[in-house]
Formats: C-alpha cells, sequence, structure tokens
C-alpha cells in the first residue's frame, strides 16, 4: 500500500449525491477501491448500494459529485486551464468498457449464442478482429466454465449459467475494475453457489471488484474491505472481521443481527 | 369445363401477368413501408422536436380510407409536388402510406417491450445507443413483431386490388378486362379469387415458418 497515496485508486468516489425527485437515495458518498482489492457493500435494500454501484459506470447520473477511474473523472473533463467540462456521451461510454457490469437479473442478449454474447462487444466496441475475439471469448467462458455451451442460446441454460454467461461477457472487455450488483440474488439457492464460486475465482486471479451483495459470508471472506450503507451514508467502513465481526456503529450491528435470526 | 378452359386456361398470360404486377407492386409498397414505420416510430420515440409531425402522419395514414389515399397520392401529390407521375407509383406509394402508419405503431410497441436491461447491458460495455438499437434492440423487436407484419403484407395484397382502379394493369384490373370482353363473370372471377387466396396463403405460409425459425432457434417458445 506504500504506493496508494502516489497513484490513484482505480476508483475514487467522492461526494456523490443522487436525487430522484424528492427523494435523494445517496446524500454523500465518498471511497476508494485501490487496484486488486476486492470491496462489498451490505445494506438494507433502498440504503442506495446498487445506485451507488450505478451511479459508478453512470448508468444513472450522479446529481453531483464526481466518479474516477485512474485517476480522471468519468462525467467531465477539467483542463488545463482550470475550466470544466461536462463530457459527452461517447466519452462516457469510453470509460464504460473499462468498467464491467453483471446485473441481477443477467440480461444476456437473447438472439445472441452464448459466445455470441460475449464476443459481441470485443468485435464491435473495441473493433477487435473476429479470430482473436472469439479466441478471447472462448478463454472467458472458459474462465466461468461454460466452454460446452458456447453455441446454445441464453433461454436454455439454468440462470445460474446465464449469471456466469454474464460475467464473462464483462471479462471480455477486460475491465479495470469489475461491479456486481446483486448478482445472486435472482437465483435459486441451489444455484448461487456456482456463481459465487467463479467470484471467488477472480477475486483470487487479483481481480478488482465492487461487489453489492446480500451474501454476507461471501462478503466476509472474498472482500479486503467492507462498507454498509444506511439511508444514502457510509455508516461503516473497515476490514470485514470488524464490519462483520464487531461494527462500531449499532445499525450496522443490528442490520447483521436481524440476517442471522 | 368448357368454360373453364376458354375464360381462365386460355387466358392465364393475361391473368399470370396481372399477378406479377400486383405482386411487385405489393413488394414495392411493403418494403417501403417497413423502412417507413422504422423510421416515423424512431422519430415518435426518440426525436422529441419532430415527436407530433410523426404522430400526426401516423394518424392521418392510419385513419383515411384507402381508397380515399390513392386517390389523394395519384390526383393531389401531382398538383402539390409534381410526383408521383405515374399511376404505377401513385399505386405503391398510397399502399405504402397506409401500411407505414400501422407498422410505425408495431415498430413503437415492439421496441417499447424490450426491457431496459437489454438496452443498459449494452451501455455497460460500452456501446451507443445507436449501436445497441442496430445490434441488440432491432433485432429482438424483428423476431418478436415478424407475425404482425406478415399480416400487414395481406393487409398490402388486398388493398391493392384498388389501383385497378386508377388503370393499373395488376391482377383485378385483367380479371375485369376479362369480364368486360366477355361479360362471363364466375369463372374469371372466382379463379381471380384463388390466385389471391393462394399468394396471400403462400405468403402466410412462409413468414410463420420464418418466424417460428427465428422463435425456436432463440429459445423464445412456439
Amino acid at each position: 500500500m506504500a504506493d496508494a497515496a502516489s497513484t490513484p485508486p482505480c476508483v475514487e468516489v467522492v461526494d456523490l449525491h443522487k436525487r430522484f425527485g424528492p427523494l435523494e437515495v445517496l446524500r454523500g458518498v465518498s471511497t476508494r477501491v485501490d487496484r486488486g482489492s476486492v470491496v462489498s457493500i451490505i445494506g438494507a435494500s433502498g440504503s442506495g448500494k446498487s445506485t451507488l454501484l450505478r451511479c459508478i459506470n453512470y448508468l444513472e447520473l450522479p446529481t453531483s459529485g464526481e466518479v474516477r477511474i485512474d485517476g480522471e473523472a468519468v462525467g467531465f473533463e477539467r483542463r488545463p486551464d482550470g475550466q470544466v467540462r461536462k463530457r459527452s456521451a461517447r466519452e462516457i461510454a469510453r470509460f464504460r468498457q473499462d468498467l464491467g457490469m453483471v446485473f441481477q437479473q443477467f440480461n444476456l442478449w437473447p438472439h445472441l449464442t452464448v459466445l455470441g454474447n460475449v464476443v459481441e462487444a470485443p468485435l464491435r466496441v473495441r473493433g477487435m478482429p473476429k479470430r482473436e475475439a472469439m479466441e478471447l471469448g472462448r478463454a472467458c467462458l472458459a474462465r466461468v466454465q461454460l466452454s460446452e455451451k458456447a453455441d446454445e442460446y441464453p433461454a436454455r441454460l439454468s440462470g445460474g449459467q446465464q449469471q456466469r454467461v454474464a460475467i464473462a461477457r464483462a471479462l471480455a472487455m477486460q475491465p479495470k475494475v469489475m461491479l456486481f450488483d446483486e448478482a445472486t440474488s435472482a437465483l435459486d439457492p441451489e444455484l448461487t453457489g456456482e456463481v459465487l464460486e467463479v467470484m471467488r475465482g477472480l477475486a483470487a486471479d487479483g481481480t478488482t471488484m465492487i461487489v453489492v451483495t446480500h451474501e454476507m459470508a461471501f462478503a466476509r471472506e472474498v472482500s479486503d474491505r467492507a462498507i454498509y450503507l444506511h439511508n444514502g451514508l457510509i455508516e461503516e467502513e473497515g476490514p470485514p472481521a470488524q464490519v462483520f465481526g464487531d461494527p462500531k456503529s449499532d445499525r450496522c450491528r443490528q442490520f447483521l443481527a436481524k440476517l442471522l435470526h | 369445363m368448357g368454360n373453364w378452359e376458354r375464360l381462365v386456361w386460355n387466358q392465364r398470360d393475361v391473368l399470370l401477368q396481372g399477378l406479377l404486377v400486383t405482386i411487385e407492386i405489393c413488394a414495392i409498397a411493403f418494403a417501403v413501408a417497413i423502412v417507413m414505420g422504422l423510421g416515423l416510430a424512431l422519430i415518435r420515440l426518440y426525436v422529441r422536436p419532430l415527436r407530433w409531425i410523426a404522430g400526426f402522419w401516423i394518424e392521418y395514414c392510419r385513419a383515411t380510407p384507402i381508397f380515399v389515399q390513392l386517390m389523394w397520392v395519384n390526383y393531389v401529390w401531382p398538383e402539390l409536388i409534381g410526383w408521383p407521375t405515374s399511376f404505377y407509383t401513385a399505386g405503391w406509394v398510397a399502399l405504402a402510406l397506409q401500411s407505414s402508419g400501422y407498422l410505425a405503431e408495431t415498430f413503437r410497441a415492439g421496441i417499447e417491450n424490450i426491457g431496459r436491461g437489454q438496452r443498459e447491458a449494452a451501455a455497460a460495455v460500452g456501446m451507443s445507443p445507436i449501436l445497441a438499437f442496430r445490434r441488440i434492440v432491432l433485432p429482438q423487436v424483428l423476431v418478436m413483431i415478424a407475425p404482425t407484419i406478415v399480416t400487414q403484407f395481406t393487409v398490402i395484397v388486398k388493398s391493392s386490388t384498388l389501383v385497378s382502379v386508377i388503370t393499373v394493369q395488376d391482377l383485378m384490373f385483367q380479371s375485369q378486362r376479362l369480364v368486360n370482353v366477355w361479360y362471363e363473370p364466375i369463372e374469371i372471377l372466382t379463379a381471380t379469387a384463388a390466385l389471391y387466396i393462394l399468394f396471400i396463403f403462400a405468403v402466410s405460409a412462409l413468414g410463420k415458418a420464418l418466424a417460428d425459425r427465428l422463435r425456436l432457434r432463440y429459445g423464445l417458445g412456439t
């Protein structure tokens, strides 16, 4: 961590606010995620954790505050002369290429095969040659242990398999960071294991990950740091042993106690 | 059977020629209607300043009788904009106009039916909205609305009989001409009806087979 001060963090969130009409979902969230670390975000539903994740890749436009990827602000550009310019949709899309996102509902494209889903963005967004993209796609499918399903259509796969394809699709863009938005919440209990297993593997390989989850055991085991969100604010933040084992905040303690019963 | 031979079989060249014109004019109208329909739907959905024009246009196309539209395009447009200059063109333009209104609404419903998640997944990997529409949304919309599109084609075929009124020499025109020569309508008009049924049936069967194959391929049920 000696160089943490000199090189910018992989993801940095500064005083992020998000308002939906009269409802302020994020009320000033600041945090940082270093390269190679895994940060899990926990909290009750409505606490703002999914919104925070969706603001990081600008699927939701933050009301105010800043998201920086490798030190560069996603939403606007600071010119050398000190002027600030809003970035265009195209520029924001450019940032998103480096932010892999896995959705609760998988959101696979049903008209493309499994391999087609994975290579679509490398081919059409990165402009990668076809052969290279296919190789990369197959490698990503191997990482989620679905090589044999490459030519199937998503509708023929189980939920767990679909989510693993979605992870492969995100990995194929070789992102700097992977964002998981309750990746196992839509799955039957017996199918969450295979997805968590893949995520464990990614963490072990040193992938930078931000994981919004209700799987407390998983978060405790895999994360380098845990964040407990309450009403749009970070209520507790620290190593998982502290957040899960000995939280300072009463609310966090109560939240965890409720889950255990 | 003598009548059938004399009035229908011996006139088969004339009738088939007419059928060919019908197929041609319907195919042109259909192609134009699809492009226009998609364009109108996109404008209505995404181009805010022009939305009301598209909406008005769609309602106009759907709310006027095809016969009125045909007359209007054939007699009013040349006065207003100097085009179309032939009855044939006026025929397919009128047919395309009416169908474009219906297809625009079909496209719109289809596009609105594609879940937000599909577009978000495309945005999340860095696709532009246009690329996402072309590669992710449109193919799914086409599969979804394929049966409706086929139905719209059969509507065009049936409406196309009206172009005979402005002397386009389609199947209906040729058939009426034969009737007027011999004053023996039974065989000729029955044969004409049979040809229309065969044509529409063939198109429907082909379209349905195509749509089913697509849906099956994507595992979207039968």
